[in-house]
């Protein structure tokens, strides 16, 4: 009992990470809460959805329920939402930062597109529930009593292989050195040559790729339904401030942390406050650390 | 002609109690620049307050006193009063979109609360036969909604003048400056930090109180009154009616819920019966647009803040 | 202050105008207005999209029967997008500006009950819902709140727990977990199925309350895993039951099902797959078929290119019905006269009438010439109690390789007989 809620925790965890990654960076770079992440997330998985649809999803390799096929619908959903975040920056939050808007105000702004995108996902694909491929998955008996289905060990593992690939962008490359700089201070970043606005974009991209590809697996491994991103999005950002904005790595422990805590916490107290946990979880942390596990005190 | 007017008569009414949550957010929001995400939490606390505070005893439920109405509202407004100030404490000192997340959650925490607690609040069953005050003196529903109408009125008229008052009083002065510049703020000696709480107390106290009023003009209340998307429809009314003024906080009531409620007519009569879903998903995505566009092109609202002066002055 | 002046001169106004309302004593305008309230979008909008297209269909069959008093209806259909101040609002609006003459409406209880006691039982206006099952729907009619105007035409909880614990107590299921969903619907449903199991010999092992729209819901088949049960009562919707039960299947769970009726649905088959679910039952109301039943199911199928099995969409069709050979009997379009009419629609002595068009033009023809009629509808014979709750025989549903099918009836007799060995 115990085992498998610790299992299923790291894997919802993995999901709710990559979710994470996107708001840590919207917190850090673009500098506000963004409450229209978990529809981004939606529309990603529904990009997915339509290639396999039209393409298909492959003929599934070994225990898994899709082929390789299967990959080039993740690139599609990731490039689609990585895409429509930009072009929302562009329509929306770009011009409310050309006015030196507050940065609250584009938290509010962010609640409205939320609901446009929600909507529009409902529009375009209607109210029912989508699976990429109908095929129900019996999970394998790992560790005595701890069951998980194989599609679930590769979205495991493609997070982790997409976390480290991300983080050496972010170690190693001129663009990540450019972002980190612009994390610390955007001014300063300008003086020193960033260009600020194409930086900007990539971050966009970059929070509605990942958010896409954590979309597609969330799909993937239970279904697709038009409010999956938005009932997805205080675990998110309770992940991301707990491992304190910023963090790549504080952001995928904060969401294995999360997992692990709805999942735990039905051993102790009724189901019905799951969804409760990551945010009380994140209070705590909070109250003794306001800045998040691993981030750093910021002045305002 | 007379059912025009009683449904104007109820249509104001929500668009009144709605008007004084928006009113709350003003004080926190417009004045004072603290952001609450979770304004349906207090809503919900205030109306669950007063139904527990108001409805005749239950068998099935713990702690329904049936105490007068003006307890009920009372009460109401202390519970928000509390339950604002146990959250503020906690996180007022976070940085303004932390704030906003916290406040997010605690308003998911106090849905599930008011879904589990089933002893209490009745669970998902929701909260039956909460009195109307005055019901008995009345023998129709419209002249009976007329009466709650005006005593509405008469509790707006009330919030507005007193926020009013407040905001041009030196504490009110206070609020803004921090709102400004809160560095500028402390420097003049001021605690920014238990000027915030205040506002978010008191603020809080009026979003309660509009829960109360919500709960006995409807005389039921469940857990499914208070989802996150009425957080969202308050604060599309203060944004649209711009935010720092209590007139606009009163008017963005009225034109919000004029079209969230306008518009379900409207997809009603124009579209054929096999596109209503579609239309349905349209309004809420034109009630979206309308908030960004509001944002991007006219961010102080149909009225902005009026540049607001001491009487001392000059 | 000019404000509050102004205020209290329009409800002065206002006031003046009012006069009695008794003066708008309705002729048969046409068209005669019905309002429907029901949630398109929403978490339960994937359920009532289809519910409303049921609703579309018994006016459509109204209509080309002859419409009622020789009028067609005008069917105003409003999305209360899951939320009660919304759902309150649409329903004051249809009452008081369009005049509708009743009302159907909505799914959520939570939606339906402030509809109620805000709107239609102070307007004197019949509400008849598809899908609402609130126990405290009895309890405001046996007080008198809801003056009689509400009915609805799905069996209440209390009568689909017990069947429900019937068929597990049948199949031999001693230890039962049971996963539900945390509304009025799932925690009542879950009330009476404990008590009836205990009775009739098994025990709940575990139970989790889940709250709608969750991406996942391991942790809540975990807690009913764990306890090692023979079977388990899953109490959902399509969409969350799906979920759970791949869930449940995929973690090694026994495959033995009690499902609730709100998963009779093709969907939920399709999306779990068939061959999982050999060993699924559940209970529904209605009668195991009949010609008013598939009659109903082929005119739904022609129309939609969908099938009628479904959270709902029979009973809605129903819901429909019922309002619209209650107008036709009424003496006029008041609220009381419709009220009392709903009561006249299953006369003993009455000529059977059924679903589709001509058969509402033949109920049409019967109630012209005063003759009594007897509605057997989708759901089969649609019996009102004292309270407007439905009561009747109930159907053992079950899936064989992939398809919905019947396992056996329980007779209004064999549902009596049940009720008395465990209410005592």
């Amino acid at each position: 009992m115990i085992g498998q809620a610790i299992a299923d925790g790291i894997l919802t965890g993995a999901i709710i990470a990559l979710g994470a990654i996107g708001i840590s960076l919207s917190l850090q770079i673009l500098r506000f809460a963004n409450f229209g992440h978990g529809d981004i997330l939606t529309l990603g998985a529904y990009s997915a959805l339509t290639f396999t649809a039209v393409a298909t999803a492959g003929v599934p390799i070994g225990p898994v329920s899709f082929g390789w096929q299967f990959l080039v619908a993740i690139l599609i959903a990731a490039i689609v939402a990585g895409s429509a975040a930009i072009l929302i920056d562009a329509i929306v939050y770009n011009r409310l930062r050309s006015r030196n808007a507050h940065r609250l105000t584009m938290i509010f702004a962010s609640f409205g597109v939320a609901l446009v995108l929600r909507n529009l996902v409902l529009l375009i694909w209607g109210p029912d529930v989508h699976y990429y491929s109908r095929e129900l998955q019996i999970a394998v008996e790992i560790l005595p009593n701890v069951r998980v289905m194989p599609d679930q060990i590769v979205v495991l593992g493609l997070t982790f292989a997409v976390v480290i690939f991300f983080y050496l962008v972010l170690r190693l490359t001129r663009i990540g050195m450019a972002m980190r700089a612009m994390a610390e201070s955007p001014t300063l970043a300008g003086i020193c040559g960033v260009e600020i606005r194409k930086m900007i974009r990539i971050a966009w991209f970059i929070a509605g790729a990942l958010a896409a590809m954590a979309g597609t697996f969330l799909g993937l491994t239970v279904q697709l339904r038009p409010e999956m991103g938005f009932n997805l999005l205080l675990a998110v950002f309770a992940a991301a401030i707990l491992g304190g904005s910023g963090s790549l790595f504080g952001a995928v422990i904060g969401g294995l942390l999360v997992g692990l805590a709805e999942n735990l916490s039905v051993l102790v107290v009724p189901a019905g406050y799951k969804t409760a946990m990551p945010f009380l979880l994140l209070m705590l942390v909070l109250y003794i650390r306001p800045y998040g596990l691993f981030g750093t005190p910021e002045r305002h | 002609m007379i059912g025009i007017v009683s449904y104007l008569v109820f249509f104001l009414t929500v668009v009144l109690i709605f008007g004084i949550a928006c009113l709350g957010l003003n004080l926190q929001w417009g004045f004072t620049g603290v952001f609450n995400a979770g304004v349906v939490a207090f809503y919900a606390i205030g109306a669950y307050t007063h139904a527990i505070i108001t409805a005749p005893p239950n068998p099935l439920l713990i702690a329904n006193l049936g105490l007068p109405w003006p307890v009920g509202v009372l009460g109401a407004m202390a519970a928000a009063a509390l339950a604002a100030l146990i959250v503020g404490i906690a996180t007022v000192r976070l940085r303004g979109d932390y704030l906003a997340i916290a406040t997010f959650g605690i308003a998911v925490t106090v849905q599930l609360i008011t879904l589990n607690w089933q002893s209490l609040t009745g669970g998902s069953l929701g909260f039956t036969s909460i009195p109307r005050p005055l019901a008995g003196y009345f023998d129709g529903q419209l002249s009976y909604n007329i009466f709650f109408l005006g005593l509405v009125a008469a509790a707006t008229v009330l919030v507005y003048w007193a926020l009013e008052r407040v905001v041009r009083s030196p504490w009110g002065r206070v609020l803004r400056a921090i709102r400004e510049d809160e560095t500028a703020a402390v420097a003049l000696g001021k605690d920014a930090r238990l000027f915030r709480l205040q506002a978010f107390v008191l603020g809080s106290v009026i979003i309660g109180l509009a829960g109360a009023l919500h709960a006995s003009f409807i005389g039921f209340v469940s857990p499914f009154d208070f989802l996150p998307i009425l957080t969202f429809q308050i604060w599309t009314m203060l944004i649209v009616g711009g935010s720092g003024n209590n007139r606009g906080a009163l008017l963005g009531a009225l034109i919000v819920w004029g079209l969230w409620s306008g518009s379900g007519v409207l997809v009603s009569k124009v579209l054929p019966p096999e596109f209503q879903t579609q239309g349905a998903a349209a309004q809420s995505i034109l009630i979206g647009l309308l908030l960004v566009v509001m944002l991007v092109f006219k961010p102080r609202g149909l009225i902005g803040e009026e540049p607001v002066v001491s009487r001392h002055v000059g | 202050m000019r404000n509050l002046l102004g205020l209290t001169l329009g409800t002065a106004l206002a006031a003046a105008i009012m006069a009695p309302s008794a003066v708008y004593a309705q002729d048969a305008e046409c068209p005669v207005k019905v309002g429907g309230i029901l949630p398109l979008t929403g978490s339960m909008g994937a359920v009532g999209e289809r519910i409303a297209e049921s609703a579309q269909l018994a006016f459509e069959h109204i209509n080309e029967g002859g419409g009622i008093k020789g009028c067609p209806v005008e069917f105003l259909l409003r999305d209360d997008q899951g939320q009660p101040t919304v759902g309150v609002d649409a329903a004051k609006f249809l009452v008081e500006v369009e005049r509708v003459s009743a009302l159907t409406g909505t799914v959520s209880s939570g939606v339906s009950l402030p509809i109620l006691t805000s709107v239609t039982a102070p307007s004197e206006v019949v509400q008849i819902t598809c899908c609402s099952t609130a126990a405290t729907f009895t309890a405001l009619a046996e007080s008198g709140e809801s003056g009689g105007y509400f009915f609805r035409t799905l069996p209440t909880v209390k009568t689909q727990a017990y069947a429900s614990a019937k068929v597990a107590s049948d199949r031999g299921y001693k230890r039962i977990a049971v996963i539900y969903v945390n509304t009025d619907f799932g925690t009542g449903m879950v009330e009476y199925f404990k008590t009836a199991t205990a009775k009739l010999g098994g025990e709940i092992v575990a139970e989790a309350a889940f709250n709608e729209n969750q991406p996942s819901y391991r942790a809540e088949v975990n807690v009913g895993l764990a306890a090692n049960p023979d079977a388990v009562f899953f109490v959902a919707f399509p969409q969350d039951g799906a979920t759970m039960t791949r869930e449940w299947i995929s973690l090694g769970g026994p495959q033995n099902f009690i499902l609730n009726n709100a998963l009779r649905s093709p969907d939920y088959v399709e999306a779990v797959g068939g061959q999982y679910l050999n060993n699924a039952y559940g209970m529904d109301n209605a009668s195991a078929g009949g010609p008013t039943v598939d009659a109903f199911r082929d005119a739904f199928q022609a129309k939609y290119d969908a099938s009628a099995d479904g959270p709902g969409i029979a009973t809605q069709y129903d819901a429909a019905m019922v309002i619209g050979l209650a107008m036709n009997i009424a003496p006029d379009l008041s609220g009381p006269a419709i009220r009392d009419s709903v009561r006249m629609i299953q006369d003993p002595d009455g000529t059977v009438v059924g679903t589709g068009p001509e058969e509402f033009a033949k109920a049409v023809a019967l109630i012209k010439d005063g003759k009594p009629i007897r509605y057997v509808g989708a759901t089969g014979p649609v019996i009102f109690d004292a309270n407007g709750d439905v009561n009747g025989a109930a159907l053992i549903w079950n899936i064989k390789d992939g398809e919905l099918g019947v396992e056996n009836t329980l007779t209004i007799e064999d549902m009596n007989a049940l009720f008395t060995e465990i209410d005592g």
